[in-house]
């Protein structure tokens, strides 16, 4: 994709040259032409007289042939007379008269020289070796010979001396210089314009040529990734306009536990595991295919419809099995790797070529969640999926700068005292028709993004701001990726350290994740939140991975039952005991219990059974934007 | 012949280029003749000279005496001791005026001429080859 620009310019450039070259041409032949004008009417003008000149040599004299030429001219006063008549015809521009005969040896000698200057004598030899003075004796007709290196002559013009059809001698002439220079002179400077015209032509194409070539170089440096040799985002920013997206499905690739190889192995080895794999995938797609590295360990691939079979789920199937199957050896390591797809088949629905990636990146985080190792097809279909696309980045971005982002309060209900222990806060955005928009709708679309640590910083705001002017106690959601943000690690710390009763009242429900792979870091962060007298939550405890271990390791403070387990616990025997024996562990582990999701008045008393601490549900109270008090739960439970 | 005539095409062609082309000519010419002795050059035109002594194959002497064979290009510069010694003379007039020239290269309307003079060759036991006979002439016309 040579730009336009550059282009058009080389190639108004080459016309434009070779228009100047058919001028030029065109002057050169016009001087030609000009030249032989010249020649033809000053040979006319010479022929005439030179008739009159042989009329005059031979008639008069009675000459029959070139002995008695020789004799009658050998003769010093008749030859002056001659010579006299013929010089009559010098002029600045005919510098030499002569006649010559030819001998018995076919040597040329002078019997006449008109000259004025290098005058030969009579009879003296004459050494020429064109062929035209054979021609001349050949033909008996005239000749011309142009002469290009003689002193300054221009040409020489033969003529025939005839005695009955034979020729017996010639008269020759030779013009100089001195007219092809008056003509050339007058066209030099014509001539200089175009051969500077040209040459300024010429330097400006090469100087177009060397600017495309220098664009090719700088364009590869641009849109290069220079560790994987694939196109970078930059080429991607490039070729946004002109991708036909209906003819390309999109796959965003992500290598599973990267960061673990490169925490464990180190950055040469995760180096040298990035360049193997996008050679891995480059030799899994086609030359119509385009690979970008995205960025880290994510891969965009833009899958071209071939029309022949080989689908992009295929495509993306070949290259996981072949990422699977490769081993990578360095440094004495050997390394199985595994990558998680993300696909969008059909990106040309979306509005733009950004939401259909975020959809494949959608994709791809589900393939991650679900396992690893998979590739995630988009179901244009699924309502769910799109509901939640409806509510973009965007959408959360317009609600934080036009302050419509707010928090709603849940009690977290202590049963068995009858108080409520604390709050739950939960982030909520009013939409432009002042309607409430749950995070279902927004938040997965989030994550990762720099929106999203945008948004928990204002959450953070918003609570501690809420609750510096009350007693309460409060719980605030906030994942690992959070934790380990700088920005939302300093505005914890800034509020709570100088704020030991805030702080006491504050817990930070940590929600159960699979970004917890540097267990160090995560306790590192804990300790943190300990550290400024405040509570751990772990949320929705037994929805994924948790480790036990891990648990009582970071020594948090409570363990809150996710809702799976609890919304059908009053009919569903294995829920109640999985929760029986969380709350079992709990106990052990000195965690106090929250179960959530505590919809029904059956459910509530089922839980009842158990050893709980807390609850939390719409059956106790729905999250509200004031804080609730005791007197006013149980009073609209699930009545929505 | 063959290359005689190339040399004169090619003189006739460079004859604004320089006396290099008429040197080469004229140690053709000598090239194409052998006289009793060894052929040992001088010329009163000391740029011929040097590029003789430089170029050509012939030896060449600084002194008229030493010589064997004289390129002349004016009768005043021919010293009386050399005079006579197998001249080879640059102007066509020379033949007229120095007896013992037996020939000469010189430039008529442009174009280069060469005269080798019979009687002066024969009487001066000069040999000429094939290559020069086209330019015998019988007299200084």
């Amino acid at each position: 994709m040579v730009k336009k620009r550059e282009l058009f310019l080389f190639i108004s450039l080459f016309f434009l040259g070779l228009f100047f070259l058919y001028l030029y041409d065109y002057i050169k032949q016009a001087q030609d032409d000009i030249f032989t004008s010249i020649e033809s009417n000053k040979m006319k003008n010479i022929s005439y007289l030179f008739k009159n000149i042989e009329e005059n040599l031979v008639t008069k004299n009675r000459v029959k042939d070139s002995d008695t030429l020789v004799k009658l001219l050998s003769d010093t006063k008749s030859r002056q007379a001659y010579e006299e008549h013929l010089s009559l015809l010098l002029t600045p521009s005919i510098k030499y008269i002569y006649l010559l005969s030819k001998d018995k040896k076919g040597r040329y000698r002078f019997l006449l020289d008109a000259s004025k200057t290098d005058k030969a004598n009579f009879y003296q030899k004459f050494d020429v070796k064109e062929k035209e003075y054979q021609e001349l004796y050949r033909t008996k007709s005239p000749q011309v010979i142009r002469q290009n290196n003689i002193e300054n002559l221009f040409l020489t013009y033969l003529y025939p001396v005839k005695v009955d059809g034979e020729v017996i001698a010639i008269l020759s002439v030779d013009i100089t210089t001195k007219i092809k220079n008056v003509v050339l002179e007058l066209i030099k400077p014509i001539e200089t314009f175009f051969v500077v015209l040209i040459i300024f032509i010429f330097l400006l194409m090469i100087m177009s040529i060397m600017q495309i070539f220098h664009y090719f170089i700088t364009r590869k440096k641009i849109f290069t990734d220079l560790l994987t040799q694939l196109y970078n985002r930059n080429y991607l920013h490039e070729i946004t306009p002109m991708l036909k997206l209906e003819r390309y499905s999109v796959a965003m690739l992500d290598l599973d536990r990267f960061k673990v190889i490169n925490d464990t192995y180190g950055h040469k080895t995760g180096d040298f595991i990035l360049s193997q794999s996008a050679k891995i995938f480059k030799d899994s797609i086609r030359d119509s295919d385009i690979l970008i590295r995205y960025g880290g360990e994510e891969f965009l691939l833009f899958i071209y419809d071939r029309g022949d079979g080989d689908s992009a789920l295929r495509v993306c199937e070949r290259i996981r099995e072949n990422i699977g199957a490769h081993l990578y050896s360095y440094d004495n390591h050997d390394i199985r790797m595994q990558v998680s797809i993300g696909v969008h088949e059909h990106p040309s629905l979306e509005k733009n070529i950004t939401q259909a990636i975020k959809i494949a990146d959608k994709m791809l985080y589900i393939a991650k969640s679900k396992g690893r190792n998979r590739v995630v097809v988009y179901d244009e279909k699924s309502k769910s999926t799109k509901y939640i696309e409806e509510k973009d980045i965007d959408f959360v971005k317009e609600a934080l700068q036009e302050e419509r982002v707010t928090c709603h309060y849940q009690p977290i209900y202590d049963h068995n005292s009858k108080k409520i222990l604390k709050y739950e806060a939960l982030v909520r955005i009013i939409d432009n028709n002042e309607k409430i928009i749950s995070p279902a709708y927004f938040l997965p679309g989030l994550k990762h993004t720099n929106i999203h640590y945008k948004l928990t910083q204002r959450i953070l705001s918003i609570v501690f701001e809420k609750f510096k002017e009350n007693s309460s106690h409060v719980s605030i959601n906030i994942n690992f990726s959070d934790l380990i943000n700088i920005d939302i690690e300093n505005t914890i710390v800034k509020e709570l350290q100088n704020n030991k009763n805030l702080a006491s009242r504050v817990t930070f429900e940590i929600l159960e994740s699979d970004e917890i792979e540097n267990i160090e870091l995560f306790k590192e962060k804990i300790e943190l939140i300990h550290s400024l007298g405040s509570k751990v939550s772990i949320d929705d405890f037994g929805s994924g991975y948790s480790n036990f271990r891990t648990i009582i390791d970071i020594e948090a403070n409570f363990l809150k039952i996710d809702g799976s387990l609890i919304k059908n616990i009053d009919k569903n025997e294995k829920d109640f005991k999985v929760v029986k024996s969380i709350v079992l562990f709990a106990k052990e582990a000195n965690l106090k219990t929250i179960a959530e999701f505590v919809h029904s008045k059956e459910v509530y008393d089922k839980l009842q059974q158990l050893d709980l601490d807390y609850m939390q549900g719409y059956y106790i109270a729905q999250p509200l934007e004031v804080l609730e008090v005791e007197k006013n739960l149980f009073q609209d439970a699930f009545s929505q | 012949m063959k290359y005689l005539l190339i040399y004169l095409l090619s003189a006739l062609l460079l004859h604004a280029s320089g006396e290099n082309h008429q040197v080469k000519i004229i140690e053709k010419i000598i090239s194409e003749i052998s006289i009793d002795k060894k052929i040992v050059i001088w010329s009163d035109n000391k740029k011929i000279l040097s590029i003789l002594e430089n170029n050509s194959m012939f030896e060449t002497t600084q002194r008229c005496n030493s010589a064997t064979v004289i390129v002349l290009e004016s009768k005043d510069t021919l010293p009386r001791k050399c005079s006579s010694k197998h001249i080879f003379v640059l102007n066509y007039k020379l033949l007229s005026e120095i007896p013992r020239s037996f020939g000469a290269l010189f430039w008529k309307k442009g174009r280069p001429n060469i005269v080798i003079l019979e009687p002066r060759v024969e009487s001066q036991n000069i040999k000429i080859t094939k290559d020069l006979e086209p330019y015998l002439e019988e007299r200084v016309w």
